[in-house]
């Protein structure tokens, strides 16, 4: 497969990602527990991007989750910085090729998004904030590594990811 | 797992790191003007399409339960029995929100609710009304139960409204007959789903007993925020008492953000609302 080809690719499929997350958001249920496709769309594209371009994309995601939640201007951005960079550079030092490696690696991702939000933003109180990071990040984290694992499944030879069972 | 250190960062990837970061912070601590500004600058702009794409989707779930309750309707009552009690549940909603709408003596706008998925979205939320329709910001958010939370900044065809789980959420309340003035606040969280608010600043004297519905009390009269009426939920048990001056009671919220799909934005003046909650109250 030729370079441009693979780049439109995975254009298409993070393309894909980022408007389903808001069609179909009325259809998952409960926004504690249903799963962040646009953060997904971010742990895909940093699999294969240099950390730099991973942070870059991080940036613009948080930018985009700030603006939908305003809650705590500024941590969705510097929390999906961390997680793209991060992300980017542990796929660089591990490369993984397995799918639960690949499932757990989303799961990380989004529990970490999460702390890293609420720690920065320091908008909830003590309690709340246990009941939002030890049980309804998890369950998200959980169903987004779900999906995540689906994505990588249906769109395995449009992304550039080798996978192993 | 492979170790691969030929694909290590480079410098120029610490230097787009360390500038993203810096631009993260400077977002987090500009001014809360700049913080609205930009914030509405890309809800407006480069989200506005996918904005319009979530919009059409709660569109089309409502259709779609509609249709569906028609079909349940045509079908055996044994099906419906094991269907319909979701789709019972979100035309209630819509039936609720309708009827209110018909009893608000005040100019107000329905919006749709549509909710983020981010660790903060049960604190702030996405409306699908916005300047157009005549949403400002401070205005009320409410369902037929009560208070939902207030708007925080707007856009042309969306806002952004603060829920009264925010811990900056407050608002004057007091009893249906105005015997009791005090100001609810969000409580600590007590489980996964158990978010409470508090009734504060209650004088030692006055008692409030379990059961009593709390309603905004107006505070402002007509140039305030909140109009009169609105319930925002029942005492539940008694909170702290602070050196025999002041008492604390723990309120049971009359709504749950999560389970919010519309919701009406009062856009006229706070007038007394007490009549138009009357009936649900019964």
């Amino acid at each position: 497969m030729s370079r441009s080809r693979e780049r439109y690719r995975l254009v298409a499929v993070l393309l894909l990602l980022a408007v389903l997350h808001f069609a179909l958001r009325p259809f998952l249920g409960d926004f504690r527990s249903s799963p962040d496709l646009l953060l997904l769309a971010l742990l895909v594209y940093a699999i294969r991007a240099q950390p730099g371009q991973a942070a870059i994309a991080g940036f613009l995601v948080g930018l985009v989750v700030d603006s939908l939640t305003p809650v705590a201007f500024g941590a969705g951005m510097l929390a999906h910085t961390v997680v793209g960079y991060l992300a980017a550079w542990g796929k660089a030092v591990f490369f993984a090729e397995n799918l639960v490696v690949n499932a757990g690696f989303f799961f990380i991702g989004s529990w970490l998004r999460d702390l890293l939000v609420l720690v920065a933003g320091r908008h909830m109180d003590q309690s709340a904030m246990v009941w939002q990071l030890f049980f309804w990040s998890p369950i998200k984290a959980l169903t987004t590594a779900l999906v995540g694992v689906i994505v990588l499944m249906l769109f395995r030879r449009w992304l550039p990811i080798r996978i192993t069972e | 797992m492979t170790f691969a250190p030929d694909r290590f960062s480079s410098r120029r990837d610490t230097f787009a790191f360390l500038v993203c970061l810096l631009l993260s912070v400077a977002a987090r601590v500009a001014p809360p003007a700049v913080q609205d500004t930009v914030a509405r600058a890309v809800s407006s702009t480069a989200l506005a399409p996918l904005l319009a794409v979530q919009h059409q989707a709660e569109l089309v779930k409502e259709s779609r339960s509609r249709v569906a309750a028609i079909s349940v309707l045509r079908d055996s009552a044994l099906v419906s029995a094991f269907a319909a009690h979701a789709l019972e549940e979100e035309n209630e909603r819509l039936r609720e929100i309708l009827q209110l709408t018909a009893r608000l003596p005040v100019r107000h706008v329905a919006a749709e609710v549509l909710h983020q998925s981010g660790p903060n979205s049960g604190l702030m939320v996405v409306l699908s009304a916005g300047s157009d329709e005549g949403v400002v910001a401070r205005a009320p958010v409410l369902v037929a139960a009560g208070l939902v939370g207030v708007v925080h900044s707007v856009t042309p065809r969306s806002s952004v409204a603060l829920l009264w789980t925010h811990t900056d959420f407050r608002v004057s309340a007091m009893t249906l007959d105005g015997s009791v003035f005090g100001i609810v606040a969000p409580r600590r969280a007590e489980g996964p789903n158990t978010m409470m608010l508090e009734l504060s600043g209650v004088p030692y004297q006055e008692r409030v007993p379990i059961g009593t519905v709390i309603y905004t009390s107006g505070l402002g009269g007509d140039r305030g925020v909140y109009p009169r009426g609105i319930p925002i939920g029942h005492i539940v048990a008694v909170g702290e008492e602070r050196e025999g001056w002041s008492r604390t009671y723990v309120v049971q919220p009359a709504v749950h953000p999560a389970a919010v799909s519309h919701v009406v934005v009062l856009t006229g003046p706070a007038i007394d609302l007490r009549e138009a909650f009357a009936e649900h109250a019964r």
